[in-house]
């Protein structure tokens, strides 16, 4: 199989690189069995991109997910810069309904919700993300699906979670709200005082990463809980908040505060862990540059011709505290050399081991500028996506390369209700006629 | 949803997810052993999220320094001796020092992996197999192996050959930092080491569906896994606009582009995230304005409407006026009174004094027999049956160097003590990072 080791191993066998790629290259993926194709998911969130990253995690792995949309279509399809849409649905949601199969049911009909109650009888795993208790309040939360699926793993997301104080009180679950919690956008952005007031603001990441985060541990959750039901055949109930989950991410955060009373504060392009480790205007662009060790900062003085710096910065407390002045120090070194002429001088520096210390730079890539590296589609990073109801789109691929069953992206989204036949009567034995009748009263 | 038929609904899930019972409950991973060599954040915690679910991890350092993450803490601060920055990438680990570079030691960590289930480390592109203890060598004598190899810009391609790599890298090389931010200001850095923490939390999802495959086939495998991917990953509707318009992305400060009204404002005491996408949440935003009638105006009345830049940027300007006149709370209370979301900034000392996150267990705290009284941020989410947990804090370098020879691979005290002597073994160099706290009496290592 795929997996077969080369004719010679070991250290003198191909070079490690050669023999990864032709291990992992996602370029043959399609010819890999997958991990999870034993696996039914309904997916039934609304307007919820941390679900719908679970659920996309789930499907590129090989589940078979089954969104589950009102009539209208998802609230999500309507998310994007502008209102922008494609072929009728907006941007975002054609990132994540890759291979998904799409039916329509209207929850707030006495009907749709026992088809609900029969198709979660078919499945392994079940998502949503309407407010805590309303689905339970439906007679289709975890309490009534677990009685007649004992093996289900139920995912609920939401922004305060199933339990706890502040549990019923009403809060969509959106990235921003999950973002301000988790406590990232306090600590990210330039500090009070400098530059305009609107800008010297906690900030957020201007992607929805706290949707993501969310989505992500979705995953780990329900592929944790599979394993415990292969291991004990029990399902279970996976309480998610994408703000607790980003915040588990806020480094040394809480502990700091436990240990020292000290509450992190916002430093802009600076570090309070580490420095150099920092922004640096070059004269094309910018740069980020790192050698924060003493070892490390030597091998950046170095490569700077300033071993000068080297006493005047000499501990890594010295860098932090003295950040600014060193920042300073970098950016005059830095005024007139492009991105590409520091990245060269490292380059240089690291592979002829011309000295001392690790020392990492890359050049500030607008996201245009990132799909004029080769190296990105080498890895299969991004791909131009075929998709018959849609067209060509490009899409960030699933970020794993995997020897043995890898992620892969068959096709991108299908329109508002596209596979009810397939999937109504695969699962459901509903015909035609059925599904007309269905239709005429509101409930697909 | 009936009050009284919600409040018991809310009994229920309190008892289901008890905080209090969650070691009278089993783990998903039990039988799970994690073998990982790393440093910094990005290997540690794609092990840390594995062993929270119960993972057994046994953390492999080079004494007498160990990982470098030892030595980043805030502002270059020790408590008890130890680096703030350590502790939340590793919790509940056992902690070996092997000298990788000695024959013996590469025999040691051989054996180690030969009796793991899955192994991690973060080295760069190449390094563990000219060390002769990589995935090639590995599978030879465990082909049950899950091997994840976390690295910046993975195993093979242009950039995987030489170039060092941090989180900010790939926060640089993904387009993170170019669409974050506010427009004419120089770059930010993300506050926290996002790249390494997403990159941790998918390292550890990939080998939970490699350990699915080897429940149903018995088969190991190789899992490269980059961090600059996977923020790529995280771009929402970047590549899709660049691909269908051409149309590149920039900043856009504190408002979300996508959804209307979203943004962060400042208000009397602090910052205020705001979002009502929903219409219904929408005419429940303008009726806590006290302008119900922006709910029904054609520029508002629908998110498509709302989402044109000439009707968003008058909305975002009303509440913005209004919510400069409120506090956080009231905000917050409004929110939930008519149903759209919002919620303050939340500070360090918001978080660690939360009656609800200490509730649920996402502000963990814990009485280490080491460290003594601990609070940290907890697992992320809550597993009704198996619920992830923390058990101890990270320990000084080799501080389980017996415990795991002796009980795990069954070395002889003498041996041990053979290997200690030859450098093979070795526990914490005398420095703050590595050493325990000064009042550390020498007495049993748990």
């Amino acid at each position: 199989m795929s997996d077969s080791p080369p004719a010679s191993d070991g250290r003198h066998g191909v070079p490690w690189a050669q023999f990864a790629k032709d291990l992992s290259d996602p370029a043959k993926a399609h010819d890999k069995p997958e991990a999870l194709d034993d696996l039914r998911v309904l997916d039934v969130s609304s307007g919820n991109f941390a679900a719908l990253f679970t659920s996309s995690i789930l499907a590129e792995f090989g589940a078979e997910v089954i969104r589950v949309e009102p009539p209208t279509g998802d609230v999500a399809r309507l998310y994007s810069p502008e209102g922008v849409t494609h072929r009728g649905t907006g941007l975002a949601y054609l990132v994540e309904a890759r291979n998904k199969r799409h039916v329509t049911l209207n929850l707030h009909t006495e009907q749709g919700r026992l088809l609900l109650v029969r198709l979660a009888r078919h499945v392994d795993v079940l998502i949503e993300s309407e407010l805590p208790g309303q689905m339970d309040a439906w007679g289709i939360g975890y309490r009534q699906l677990s009685v007649l699926n004992p093996g289900l793993i139920y995912l609920a997301v939401s922004t305060h979670g199933q339990f706890g104080p502040r549990a019923a009180q009403v809060m969509p679950d959106y990235d921003i709200t999950d973002q301000a919690l988790s406590g990232v956008p306090y600590v990210t952005g330039e500090p009070e005082g400098e530059g305009p007031a609107e800008s010297s603001a906690p900030t957020k990441q201007g992607n929805w990463i706290g949707w993501y985060v969310g989505g992500g541990f979705g995953a780990l959750s329900v592929l944790a809980a599979l394993h415990w039901r292969v291991v004990s055949g029990r399902g279970q109930f996976l309480d998610l908040t994408p703000s607790e989950a980003e915040m588990r991410f806020s480094d040394a955060g809480v502990i700091w505060y436990h240990a020292a009373q000290r509450i992190q504060e916002r430093v802009g392009g600076l570090h309070i862990q580490v420095f150099p480790y920092t922004l640096i205007k070059t004269r094309d662009s910018y740069s980020f540059v790192a050698g924060f060790s003493d070892v490390n900062f030597t091998g950046l003085t170095n490569i700077m011709g300033r071993p000068d710096l080297k006493e005047r910065f000499a501990t890594t407390k010295d860098r932090i505290l003295k950040a600014r002045e060193l920042h300073q120090e970098l950016e005059r070194w830095s005024a007139d050399l492009t991105a590409e002429d520091i990245l060269h001088r490292f380059q240089d520096y690291m592979v002829h081991k011309r000295g001392p210390g690790t020392v990492a730079t890359a050049r500030l890539n607008r996201p245009e500028e990132v799909l004029a590296e080769p190296h990105w589609w080498e890895r299969g990073v991004l791909q131009k996506v075929d998709d018959p109801d849609y067209g060509e789109l490009l899409l960030q691929a699933p970020p794993w390369k995997m020897s043995r069953t890898p992620p892969r992206i068959k096709w991108a989204c299908r329109p508002v209700g596209a596979d009810n036949e397939h999937i109504y009567l695969k699962y459901l034995g509903l015909g035609k006629g059925d599904l007309q009748a269905l239709r005429t009263a509101g409930v697909i | 949803m009936a009050e009284r038929e919600a409040q018991e609904y809310f009994q229920w899930t309190a008892a289901l997810f008890d905080r209090a019972r969650v070691f009278d409950k089993p783990e998903a991973l039990r039988g799970i052993r994690v073998l990982e060599l790393t440093t910094l954040v990005l290997g540690p915690t794609t092990a840390d999220f594995l062993g929270e679910l119960g993972a057994e991890v046994i953390k492999v350092e080079l004494p007498p320094g160990g990982d470098t993450m030892r030595y980043v803490t805030p502002e270059a601060t020790y408590w008890k001796n130890a680096s703030l920055g350590f502790y939340p990438e590793n919790h509940s680990k056992r902690h070996v020092g092997i000298d990788l570079h000695a024959e013996d030691g590469k025999a040691l960590f051989r054996q180690l992996a030969s009796r793991s289930d899955i192994l991690v480390e973060n080295f760069r592109a190449g390094t563990l197999d000219t060390w002769g203890i990589g995935y090639r060598q590995m599978r030879e004598g465990n082909p049950r192996l899950i091997y994840v190899a976390d690295s910046g810009f993975g195993q093979w391609g242009p950039f995987s050959q030489g170039r060092a790599s941090y989180d900010a890298v790939a926060q640089t090389v993904s387009g993170t930092i170019a669409i974050t931010g506010f427009t004419g200001r120089p770059p930010i850095l993300c506050g926290i080491f996002i790249g390494d923490w997403f990159g941790g939390l998918m390292g550890a999802t990939a080998a939970l569906v490699a350990l699915h495959h080897r429940d149903r086939t018995g088969e190991g495998q190789l899992i490269d896994f980059a961090q600059s991917e996977g923020l790529i990953r995280t771009l929402d509707w970047t590549w899709v606009r660049l691909g269908l318009t051409g149309r590149d992305r920039g900043p856009a400060g504190n408002r979300d582009e996508a959804l209307v009204p979203a943004e962060i404002f400042p208000c009397r005491d602090g910052y205020v995230a705001v979002a009502a996408a929903r219409d219904a949440e929408f005419a429940g935003l303008c009726q806590a304005m006290g302008e119900p009638a922006l709910a029904s105006d054609p520029r508002f009345a629908t998110l498509p409407a709302r989402q044109k830049p000439e009707h968003m940027n008058p909305l975002l300007d009303t509440i913005r006026a209004w919510a400069g006149r409120l506090g956080r709370a009231e905000i917050e209370a409004a929110g939930a009174r008519h149903g759209f979301a919002a919620t303050r900034v939340a500070t360090a000392r918001d978080k660690h004094d939360d009656a609800h996150l200490r509730a649920r267990g996402s502000v963990w705290q814990y009485e280490d027999p080491l460290y003594g009284e601990m609070v940290e941020q907890g697992p992320a989410v809550k597993l009704s049956e198996t619920p992830a947990r923390i058990k101890w804090a990270a320990k000084p370098v080799g501080w389980h160097n017996h415990d795991v020879l002796m009980r795990l691979l069954g070395l002889s005290p003498s041996h041990i003590k053979d290997l200690e002597e030859r450098k093979v073994v070795g526990q914490w160099a005398d420095r703050n990072g590595a050493r325990p706290p000064a009042d550390w009496s020498g007495g049993p290592r748990i």
